[in-house]
């Protein structure tokens, strides 16, 4: 259909969403990225935080750690490590994260960047809890 | 009497083995249904991974990638070995582990540095008994492995190929082909030989899409190579856990039909004691009665 897109979530363990969604938004690695009916061909590499998608039953949305999109025609495929709706989300165990993150001695670049990685990845979870 | 008595014990034991084994071989039915469905859905997170590879071959671009580059030297290798944790599945362990010898021989030969890590107690316990040193073991791999702690795996190894403390990861596992054909292999796992899967031909059925990379084909290459190799670490394992249901399935189909038949043979045999108790017991008065006469 033209104004339909068909939405595929797969982590390595099982197919999470199969759905017809009207839109959805998703993190790419520099930001939030919308799609809509009719977008070009894409391939793209995913950040973490928000996957937001309305479908005929309302909006829906999931927490999505790196991975890929790729967009063709009307499907869009996202491939992620973790996919988990907001209930599954343990803030406390995050919270946790983030602090051991923000604690850890950082000597190196590598270092510095998987920090800033792991403390970006909890604020992102935490934000989306929150709501 | 005796002889009758002993043969009912018999019965009795073989009658409760039976029961045993067809509960055994009904349980190893259900989890390998469960364990193939896994594999299934996890199939289509490989099939769609070899599918932006092959979108990305077609990006004219150079595949390097530290994970595909050949050291120059293999001395310091990796062999994980994935066995059941539970016995009582047939031949399914010993076929992966005759692979292990086989490997360490080589690696004796060589005079490489062979670094054995191995998941399931009876891989563990075969390397003890053979008093080999392992550098690390797993028992949590059960008939349902999770993708975080083969990913943990995984991170080692990604990282420690990287870094050069390891040359080669070699990976002796039970591969699913059909549900009626498993077969033992040892396979290479790193460096990455060849990033497209088998069906990759399949997957680049649909051509002619010009994609927009976001940010680029070689950063996208860059993340694609190690979730690749992941998946394929995560799907040994998937493999693995189907294999021995289904080993075990079939060796306690077998165990079931064998104790069926033992049953009606020991029945069989003492139904003959008894019956040749009872006529030497009859013949026994007839010869008291006789002599009384």
């Amino acid at each position: 259909m033209a104004n339909e897109l068909q939405l595929v979530v797969v982590t390595p363990e099982t197919t999470i969403v199969d759905e017809p969604v009207s839109a959805l938004r998703f993190p790419l690695f520099d930001g939030q990225a919308g799609v809509l009916p009719g977008r070009a061909p894409l391939v793209g590499r995913l950040g973490c935080g928000e996957l937001k998608m309305t479908t005929a039953g309302g909006e829906r949305s999931y927490f999505v750690d790196g991975g890929f999109v790729q967009i063709n025609g009307p499907t869009v495929t996202l491939l992620t490590a973790r996919c988990l709706s907001n209930d599954d989300i343990d803030s406390d165990a995050v919270r946790l994260e983030l602090e051991e993150a923000t604690k850890r001695p950082a000597a190196n670049d590598a270092d510095i960047d998987a920090r800033f990685r792991d403390q970006d990845r909890a604020r992102a979870m935490l934000a989306q809890n929150k709501k | 009497m005796a002889k009758a008595r002993a043969i009912v014990k018999r019965l009795k034991a073989v009658k409760n083995i039976r029961k045993i084994t067809r509960t055994m071989e009904l349980i190893a039915t259900a989890r390998f249904k469960k364990a193939m469905d896994r594999a299934t859905e996890a199939a289509s997170y490989t099939k769609k991974i070899s599918e932006i590879v092959a979108d990305l071959s077609k990006a004219d671009l150079s595949f390097s990638h530290p994970l595909l580059q050949q050291p120059e030297e293999q001395t310091k290798n990796v062999l994980l070995v994935l066995t059941s944790n539970r016995g009582l599945c047939g031949g399914y362990n010993g076929a992966v582990l005759r692979h292990v010898t086989t490997r360490l021989k080589v690696a004796k030969k060589s005079g490489e540095e062979l670094a054995i890590e191995v998941a399931g107690k009876r891989g563990l316990s075969y390397l003890k008994f053979q008093e080999l040193d392992y550098a690390k073991a797993y028992t949590n791999f059960e008939d349902k492995p999770r993708f975080d702690e083969v990913e943990e795996i995984a991170d080692r190894y990604i990282e420690g190929f990287i870094a050069g403390d390891i040359h080669r990861v070699d990976v002796a596992y039970t591969k699913f082909e059909s549900a009626s054909r498993q077969t033992a292999v040892l396979e290479t796992l790193l460096p990455v030989g060849s990033l497209g899967d088998e069906d990759e031909s399949e997957a680049g059925a649909d051509q002619g899409v010009d994609y927009e990379f976001l940010p680029s084909p070689e950063d996208i290459l860059e993340e694609i190579v190690p979730a690749a190799f992941k998946a394929r670490l995560f799907k040994c394992f998937l493999d693995a856990a189907v294999s021995e249901q289904i080993a075990r399935m079939v060796a306690m189909k077998g165990a079931t039909e064998n104790a069926g038949d033992m049953i009606s043979e020991l029945s069989m045999q003492y139904n003959r004691a008894r019956q040749s108790q009872i006529t030497s017991e009859l013949s026994e008065i007839i010869g008291g009665a006789a002599a009384l006469e």
